[in-house]
């Protein structure tokens, strides 16, 4: 009877604690959201049964916990606080990218540009409330819209806000749909929305298998502290683009990917224990990561605006949102606000270019905020 | 500490301002260099396309020697048609003893002879371009045929 009693003292019935029943729920909704409205669902069907293997209560010490170091999760975990699974992504999300539209019109690489500026002002906000300056560095990228890049740096810089910052990154991509068409509805006139897009110009293959060559360069000379992710990110796109690897290119793109998604995902989701995930910092991060998120959306926007002023064809400022690196998220939504003015003007492959150069530009980002708090 | 001074403590500003200005340089001159791509290999094409054509000019090639006219044509082109044979002779002896009469037709026009189809049927109404079956010619040999024509 003893043993009995013993038996179930050491249950998950036992040991629950109202943080873990919440983050269940959390779960849950993640799986919902993922399988029923599928909304992300590649990230958020991962993420959202990590919740749930992460909260399971269970006795400490044994070894079954991922903050217990000599556990199986604990493992798995390495590559998010190595930045591993993140650069792994960026490899398959390179061999995936077509820069076609990008470069028949590198004008909206600006766009992109513009959207980054999200992060700084959320970098901003994040230390007026008191954060330190790498934990607010950190959930200032979420403002980037990208996933791996936002583990990657906090992974860097602030190892004990991965949890919330990569719940909160993940959950405003998915929540695409629903936070970005008011900000741009807001922000632009009907008769810019009706702004149509000329054809894109046909990209020689000799430009596409330049280009990450020429791009690697460019912007890892600037910030070296991104080569983890824009070096894989532009050697995945020169597998594809080079013609003479078409067997990596499609392993990269295939099984390396969502390898790396499924680990990714599901350990990001397994961080979240009830004990250090439900805090006031948590509740703080995720508003912050909705400003950032918002004025990133914004600032493509009014950037595309001001850049109208100057140019003789005028841009749809709709492109502007498409500039956060939601890929390919964003510019599936910027090309439906698009459609529901008017049925005929196609903004994908336009806002395809600015999504691509959101990528980049959020990497860029990572790589200035590490370089600039490494060593503080 | 919270606010502004936390900002200022923190070097927030400077943080936020020159990481703005670097990533927007980085984007502008990556977008300046890809603007550029296409245009440079353009260039590149072009020059490769004038560097061979004026290789083409200075040592023409081993196919435009052989198509170097095996006749000369003569000013006045002559009426009689043993005349016409004997200029057609060196054409025929690169074809030889039979031949399809398009090769014959193509290697006129080639050596830029007048009319080769007129010609031909006045050959063949002369006998001396005679059939030898399913397309191919013979050449009855104007000499032979001006010797006939004489005796």
């Amino acid at each position: 009877m003893e043993l009995l009693f013993q038996f179930l003292s050491n249950t998950g019935y036992y040991l629950a604690d109202y943080r873990q029943i919440i983050m269940i729920v959390v779960g849950s909704v993640f799986l919902y959201l993922g399988t029923a409205k599928q909304y992300e669902p590649l990230l958020l069907v991962p993420i959202g049964f990590g919740i749930l293997v992460g909260n399971i209560p269970f006795f400490k010490g044994f070894g079954l916990g991922i903050y217990e170091s000599n556990s199986v999760l604990h493992y798995l975990y390495f590559g998010v606080t190595t930045g591993l699974y993140p650069s792994i992504v960026f490899l398959g999300l390179g061999a995936m990218t077509d820069f076609s539209s990008l470069l028949a019109r590198p004008v909206l690489m600006l766009l992109g540009a513009a959207a980054q500026m999200g992060i700084f002002f959320t970098l901003l906000g994040a230390l007026a409330l008191g954060f330190l300056p790498k934990e607010a560095a950190s959930i200032a990228i979420i403002g980037g819209a990208d996933g791996p890049t936002s583990i990657f740096l906090t992974a860097k810089l602030a190892p004990h806000l991965i949890g919330p910052i990569a719940i909160a990154a993940y959950s405003y991509m998915a929540l695409i749909p629903v936070i970005q068409p008011p900000i741009m509805r807001l922000l632009t006139s009907r008769k810019e929305r009706l702004i149509r897009m000329p054809e894109l110009r046909e990209v020689s293959k000799k430009e596409r298998v330049l280009f990450p060559a020429v791009a690697v360069i460019l912007c890892c000379f600037l910030a070296p502290a991104s080569i983890p992710l824009l070096g894989m990110f532009f050697f995945g796109n020169f597998l594809k683009e080079c013609g003479v690897a078409d067997r990596l290119a499609q392993t990269a793109r295939t099984a390396i990917i969502d390898t790396a998604t499924i680990l990714l995902g599901l350990t990001v989701g397994a961080s979240t224990q009830g004990d250090v995930f439900l805090t006031g910092k948590s509740v703080l991060i995720f508003f912050l990561g909705a400003v950032a998120f918002s004025i990133a959306t914004a600032s493509g926007v009014i950037f595309a605006k001001i850049l109208n002023l100057f140019l003789k064809e005028k841009i749809n400022p709709l492109l502007g949102a498409s500039g956060v690196s939601a890929v390919p998220g964003s510019a599936r939504e910027v090309h439906l606000v698009g459609q529901s003015e008017d049925p005929e003007n196609f903004l994908l492959m336009h806002a395809m270019a600015c999504n691509s150069s959101g990528v980049i530009g959020s990497a860029i980002c990572a790589g200035i905020l590490w370089s600039f708090l490494v060593g503080s | 500490m919270y606010g502004f001074e936390a900002i200022t403590v923190n070097n927030g500003w400077a943080m936020a301002l020159a990481g703005a200005l670097i990533v927007f340089s980085g984007l502008v001159v990556l977008s300046l260099a890809i603007s550029q791509i296409h245009k440079i290999l353009t260039l590149f094409e072009k020059e490769k396309r004038e560097v061979g054509f004026q290789q083409d000019l200075e040592a023409p090639k081993e196919d435009e020697l052989e198509d170097k006219p095996l006749i000369s044509l003569p000013k006045q082109f002559p009426t009689d048609i043993n005349e016409i044979a004997r200029l057609y002779q060196p054409l025929i002896d690169q074809l030889g003893e039979t031949f399809y009469l398009s090769d014959l037709y193509a290697i006129s026009r080639k050596n830029k002879l007048p009319h080769p189809h007129i010609t031909f049927t006045a050959f063949r109404e002369s006998a001396i371009l005679i059939p030898y079956g399913e397309g191919v010619f013979t050449w009855n040999l104007p000499e032979e045929n001006d010797d006939n024509a004489n005796g």
